[in-house]
């Protein structure tokens, strides 16, 4: 079974020369990054870089303040950002699930509520999206109930069930314990092999060379260097990279 | 399990606190009850064998003139067209009246109006072939709603003073008017000339009595509502002496009582009336033709000695000046014959006696709470669940609208914030009541309900609107943040994700104001109550009036504890089990269970 459960092919993402400006501090400037069909991208680089920002401008939680985005090679800037949104699923660093609701509620609400499906096929859905990630046995329990990884394995079912053509992640390990994270990541990883176009924003360098088709460095809001993970990791070019990296491995 | 065992020690615990609050509060009632004492019903005929003579020193003074405002004659009866009579509801009088002031005008024991002035409205009413509906209302906002023409009539021993002329139109008099001043036993204070500044000299607002201290005594009063707390004042000694009209202070004292009438006055000579609206002379001569009628074939005099009976003063008779003088029994011989003492503390009772016999009459209680149960209750529960819903909906409106990023939902939710909860609940009540009821009285019908239920539901909403503001803006913005990014749009999400889990925060507070709510609710008295209207306090103060014991609205009281001390518990319930969190991990069939039933309901 692939992510595409609803029928919809992974496209490509990109993002051309984005500016963002937010409170008054220019957090991007300048952004390019592409992630062709299928392609897994990881972007790295040191807090404050901008890559969580970059991450909210591709699906325009934050509206860019110039460039452009295009998904399946058209831009979107014009189109409704909820439809737009619909479109592309977002995995949080703190999960977000939603406390006051069960865990398959927590699944279940978007695909019923704005893929109009009714109570029963969107529970199926949940229910099978909730086996995709191991944790069918939770459905009826609160988020709260959960571990830090089962969380984060619930969030990711959550934005599947809404059959994205993308994936966002933002930092999706970075608040879990040590021994969650593999777990985790390995799921991402297997999303990516099925095919699912994403972006991953991670501070785990293992992911990022071994599961990735193309790595961004970014810092202060620029991209420093991208390429295959084998030219970022064992030849890096700019001297900021060769520091970066040395810092975190 | 020990935590387990804890919790439900603590649970018990809880209950036992709220059942020792009720049990102690009737069991200390009924111990100290006295044994089955029935009291004098003080909203019933006196009869004739409590005829009085008018005090000489009242005559002294002077005889009462009836003035330039007695009308020569009335129209003949025939003559009057009912259909043009511009009564707010063709065919009905609609009469305000007070619940409080025996033996003029109160509620009695059946729940219905009654008392000297009451029946006689009644009577002429009869002769116009007109229903009466009696509201009872405060004295202070009486005329101003009789101007604005919420009543028809107003009906409360109302003298007919030249300032009250100002306001509104007065029929010929059908009673005469007189002060006496009430005060404690032993008191320093003989005769109305002992009054001087310093003394704390009770009145109730809006009332010749208060005029006559002000403008002639030249003296600052202390202002009650009614009459029923005056005197409750002068037996628990909160004031030195009462000004008071001579038929609720002879109302008023039972033997035992610690009050003496030491002295009597005139009014400034004017008459005692039914009140009208200005521009309504065609109601203001049809009265007058049924008082002149009600005079003639005796009604008057009948109803006048079964309630009221006192001489007359030398000239003075009701009705227009060509009415017929009033066929009395011998009234003094009468009062002769019963060598009546004059009401004093002929028994004195020793304090704990008093306070017993006021709070803890269990008489009382039997009488007043099958009217709590059957009207109080239900009426305080409408008012405040309607009012509940329109501060919820409301304050829900004026939460979103204060975390708009639009300063123009912004600023108007604030001002109206600020207004609301700066303002003293009784006075969003009257200026809602009787500033807005006039305009809307073609929607309202002159039912006090939707008006009470607005000027209640908008203050509420001003706390609402801040508690669900507080608890919207404490939910995570990632909560925010996770939804838009599903695709939700803002107000789905704010509906579906944000508003529900902010809710959830500010339960406990959201309960509590919910009491407030509760209590607050009494204040719709100030807007006036048919009989069957009446909330848990007005019943408790009308039974209060009627019997001058203070144990119906120790009932009162005890009703509102029951509702609200369950509610306290559950707020502490919900708070406690907020900062505990859920217990463990819930059994996942009752999680089903809770997703099938609650699930589409935020739809």
């Amino acid at each position: 079974m692939t992510a595409d459960t609803a029928g919809r092919a992974s496209v490509s993402l990109a993002a051309n020369g984005i500016h963002q400006t937010l409170g008054g501090t220019a957090v991007l400037r300048g952004v390019d990054i592409e992630a062709p069909a299928g392609n897994t991208v990881s972007v790295i680089g040191p807090s404050g870089s901008g890559k969580s920002t970059l991450l909210r401008t591709l699906n325009r939680l934050h509206e860019p303040d110039s460039g452009d985005i295009l998904l399946d090679g058209r831009s979107v800037l014009r189109d409704d950002p909820d439809q737009l949104r619909q479109r592309m699923g977002m995995v949080f660093q703190h999960f977000n699930l939603f406390p006051h609701r069960s865990v398959l509620d927590n699944v279940a609400l978007a695909p019923r509520k704005l893929r109009r499906l009714s109570a029963d096929a969107a529970r199926d859905l949940a229910l099978t999206q909730l086996d995709r990630v191991g944790l069918k046995h939770k459905a009826g329990v609160r988020p709260a109930t959960l571990s830090g990884g089962q969380q984060q394995r619930v969030a990711i079912a959550r934005a599947l069930a809404m059959a994205p053509q993308v994936m966002l992640f933002d930092e999706a390990t970075s608040a879990l314990d040590p021994e969650m994270i593999k777990g985790v990541l390995e799921l991402i990883a297997d999303l990516g092999a099925d095919g699912m176009t994403m972006v991953v924003v991670t501070h785990e360098m293992g992911f990022a060379r071994s599961a990735s088709d193309a790595v961004v460095f970014m810092d202060q809001g620029k991209v420093v260097e991208s390429g295959p993970p084998e030219q970022i990791f064992d030849a890096a070019e700019t001297e900021r990279l060769q520091r970066f990296l040395s810092q975190v491995l | 399990m020990p935590l387990w065992v804890d919790r439900r020690a603590e649970r018990r615990g809880k209950l036992f606190g709220l059942a020792a609050t009720i049990l102690l509060t009737c069991g200390l009632s009924g111990a100290l009850a006295p044994p089955a004492a029935a009291d004098s019903n003080q909203c019933a005929p006196a009869g004739i064998n409590s005829a009085t003579v008018l005090p000489k020193d009242l005559i002294a003074t002077g005889p009462g003139t009836q003035g330039n405002y007695t009308t020569a004659t009335a129209p003949p009866l025939s003559s009057v067209n009912v259909g043009a009579l511009g009564l707010g509801t063709p065919g009905v009088l609609t009469v305000g009246t007070l619940s409080d002031a025996p033996p003029s005008t109160c509620i009695n024991a059946a729940g219905q109006f009654t008392g000297f002035d009451d029946e006689l409205l009644r009577a002429v009413a009869g002769k116009l072939g007109l229903q009466v509906r009696f509201v009872g209302t405060d004295f202070a906002g009486l005329l101003a709603q009789v101007a604005s023409r919420r009543f028809d009539v107003g009906s409360s021993s109302i003298t007919a003073t030249q300032a009250r002329r100002l306001t509104v139109a007065f029929t010929n008099g059908y009673d005469f008017g007189y002060f006496s001043l009430v005060v404690p036993p032993g008191s320093a204070i003989k005769d109305f000339g002992d009054l001087a500044a310093g003394q704390r000299i009770g009145v109730v607002q809006g009332t010749v009595q208060e005029a006559y201290v002000v403008d002639t005594l030249h003296l600052q009063p202390v202002k009650y509502p009614d009459f029923a707390t005056v005197y409750a004042n002068l037996l628990t000694r909160q004031i030195d002496a009462w000004v008071a009209p001579a038929n609720q202070a002879a109302g008023a004292i039972r033997p035992g009582d610690p009050a003496t009438i030491v002295g009597h006055t005139y009014s400034i000579n004017e008459f005692v009336a039914y009140a009208v609206a200005k521009d309504n002379q065609p109601l203001v001569d049809a009265l007058n033709s049924g008082l002149d009628a009600v005079i003639a074939d005796g009604t008057w005099a009948n109803l006048y000695t079964q309630w009221v009976p006192r001489t007359l003063p030398p000239g003075w008779k009701p009705g227009s000046k060509a009415a017929p003088a009033p066929t009395l029994p011998d009234l003094a011989a009468i009062a002769a014959s019963q060598h009546r003492k004059p009401v004093g503390p002929a028994a004195p009772k020793s304090t704990l006696a008093q306070l017993r016999d006021s709070f803890f009459n269990w008489d009382m209680y039997r009488q007043a709470v099958p009217t709590l149960f059957s009207t109080g209750l239900p009426n305080t529960l409408i008012l405040t669940s309607s009012a509940s819903v329109v501060g919820l909906t409301l304050g829900m409106a004026l939460a979103v609208a204060g975390i708009s990023r639009s300063r123009w939902l912004r600023w108007p939710a604030r001002v109206y914030t600020d207004i609301f909860r700066g303002l003293p609940e009784v006075v969003i009540i009257l200026i809602i009541g009787l500033g807005i009821g006039p305009l809307v009285s073609g929607l309202t019908q002159n039912n006090p309900y939707p008006l009470g239920i607005a000027a209640l539901g908008l203050m509420a909403a001003a706390y609402i609107g801040e508690i669900l503001r507080s608890g919207i803006q404490s939910v995570d913005p990632g909560q925010l943040e996770a939804s838009r990014a599903l695709g939700f749009s803002y107000s789905a999400t704010m509906r579906l994700v944000v508003v529900p889990q902010g809710i959830r925060r500010v339960l406990p507070a959201l309960v509590n104001q919910f009491i407030a709510l509760l209590k607050a609710s009494a204040l719709v008295y100030f807007l006036g109550l048919i009989a069957q209207q009446r909330e848990l306090f007005q019943v408790g103060r009308d039974l209060n009036a009627q019997t001058g014991n203070l144990s119906p609205l120790v009932a009162a009281g005890l009703f509102y504890l029951i509702l609200t001390v369950p509610l306290t518990h559950l707020v502490n319930y919900i708070d406690g089990r907020l900062r505990r969190g859920r217990a463990a991990v819930e059994p996942e069939a009752d999680s089903d269970l809770l997703t099938s039933r609650f699930g589409q309901e935020m739809t």
